[in-house]
């Protein structure tokens, strides 16, 4: 018995003498304040429909002697912006051309572009040369039923990109350039998020240097969140 | 023999009547007529509509500096202050197919258009007055003689969306947009924006080609509200008839 206490003796100074040790091994204490950032990884989608109302198709021509019509190729929600025959020097407005729509969580909204994947493509026959700029040609303006081939719109521009399959048929690849299209690309922005729908319509301002010829283009809408 | 002269003098008065009326009023025909839009970016004013109020006296901001709460050896794990690169989602949808079939003009070998646009594709003016040197050249050319005439197309008169406003006005209020042909006169006129009709842009003879620059001197109003505007023109090339 006395030999068990002298033993319970020798643990307890064990734990008086060597508890403050662990007790000062820890880094001291203190405290303060921290701004944390962090941003939810958001999502975004987006379709296109070319012709996407009754009633798309060009319009204009004035003093071309022609009405135009649209081409075989335009078909309602879906197809090709087939302006049909247009006569060189005349302006032209294309109704309902596309819509596009974007679904995204990014409460910052979003931005989309909007470029030619090329210029446009002359064939039937070639011309020489076979491409004619895009630039100052074929322009963009949200649809509205009172625009007109004269109505104020906003030119498309060649992609600084690389174009996707033949003359940009997959889109455009911007790793590149920076991963983004180029700034004066933009068409259409939401400070929000949600589930939204833009239309547009298309405008061909035909300058008198243009060669008779069927022209082809592709115009690639690329949504980016904020 | 007294009738006889009377009858005689009556016939030349009569004739030479005709002959003065039929060069008065030479039978004239519209040959081709051709618009020519002008973009057009006014820029907002450079005079600010306020004034930024000195910023007040708050209580101090916990964060004005940056205080490390934590570290592996010396360095920041994430530089504080430093932009943070995150991956931006994005979308391409399939492309949207273009297309039109590009024909003669069949009125180009009489009137043309040849544009010089600006490089952006559109003008960008401030307030006040702006000069457009050789804004667009017009080409004219037919085997009778002719006149080409202008007229501010989007008036009242016209119709159509937004008419009768900046740049081409509508009568009685003078265009904002005027014309000049340095190779004639330098002297600029206001658009015609009385409807169709228009003025004499300049004339030709039989068989004479003559191309010409056009001058464009625009004169936005304080009264303008920024944003962007179209001002279309139509020329008409009016040929007598033969």
């Amino acid at each position: 018995m006395r030999r068990y206490a002298a033993v319970l003796a020798a643990a307890a100074l064990i734990m008086t003498t060597a508890t403050p040790q662990i007790v000062h091994a820890g880094p001291a204490i203190s405290s303060g304040s921290a701004q944390l950032n962090y941003k939810i990884l958001p999502t975004v989608k987006a379709q296109v429909i070319p012709n996407y109302l009754s009633g798309f198709g060009p319009t204009g021509g004035l003093g071309s002697g022609a009405t135009p019509t649209p081409g075989p190729s335009a078909v309602l929600n879906g197809g090709t912006v087939d302006f049909g025959n247009v006569v060189v020097g005349y302006q032209y407005l294309y109704k309902y051309a596309a819509q596009v729509k974007v679904q995204t969580n990014d409460t910052a909204g979003f931005v989309v572009y909007g470029e030619g994947a090329t210029d446009l493509n002359g064939s039937n026959p070639v011309p020489l040369p076979a491409t004619y700029p895009i630039f100052s040609t074929l322009f963009w303006l949200p649809s509205s039923a009172t625009n007109s081939p004269f109505s104020p719109a906003t030119s498309f521009n060649k992609t600084n990109g690389n174009p996707i399959g033949l003359n940009g048929v997959n889109g455009i690849d911007y790793s590149g350039v920076g991963g983004v299209p180029q700034a004066m690309s933009a068409v259409w922005s939401s400070p929000v998020a949600g589930n939204l729908v833009q239309g547009f319509d298309y405008e061909l301002r035909l300058s008198g240097t243009i060669p008779p010829s069927q022209f082809n283009v592709y115009i690639v809408y690329t949504v980016i969140g904020n | 023999m007294r009738y006889r002269n009377l009858f005689g003098l009556l016939a030349l008065a009569t004739l030479a009547i005709l002959t003065v009326v039929s060069q008065a009023d030479a039978l004239t025909g519209l040959k081709a007529y051709k618009e020519v839009v002008i973009s057009i970016q006014v820029t907002p004013s450079p005079v600010p509509v306020g004034w930024l109020a000195p910023k007040k006296a708050t209580l101090p901001d916990p964060f004005v500096r940056n205080v490390q709460i934590a570290s592996s050896g010396s360095a920041w794990d994430v530089a504080p202050g430093a932009p943070v690169m995150i991956a931006q989602s994005s979308a391409q949808p399939t492309p949207v197919p273009v297309q039109f079939v590009a024909k003669p003009d069949p009125n180009a070998a009489f009137l043309r258009v040849i544009p010089h646009p600006p490089g952006a594709g559109f003008y960008s003016v401030p307030y006040g007055t702006t000069v457009i040197h050789c804004a667009f050249e017009i080409f004219t050319y037919y085997t009778n003689s002719y006149k080409l005439q202008d007229w501010g197309y989007g008036t009242t008169k016209t119709g159509g969306a937004n008419s009768g406003t900046f740049p081409i006005e509508n009568y009685p209020t003078v265009s904002d947009l005027s014309w000049a042909v340095p190779d004639f006169s330098p002297t600029f006129t206001p658009y015609w924006n009385q409807g169709p009709g228009g003025e004499t842009t300049w004339v030709g003879a039989v068989k004479q080609s003559q191309q010409h620059c056009i001058d464009l001197t625009l004169v936005v109003p304080n009264s303008q509200p920024a944003g962007s505007f179209t001002a279309t023109i139509q020329y008409n090339l009016y040929v007598t008839l033969p």
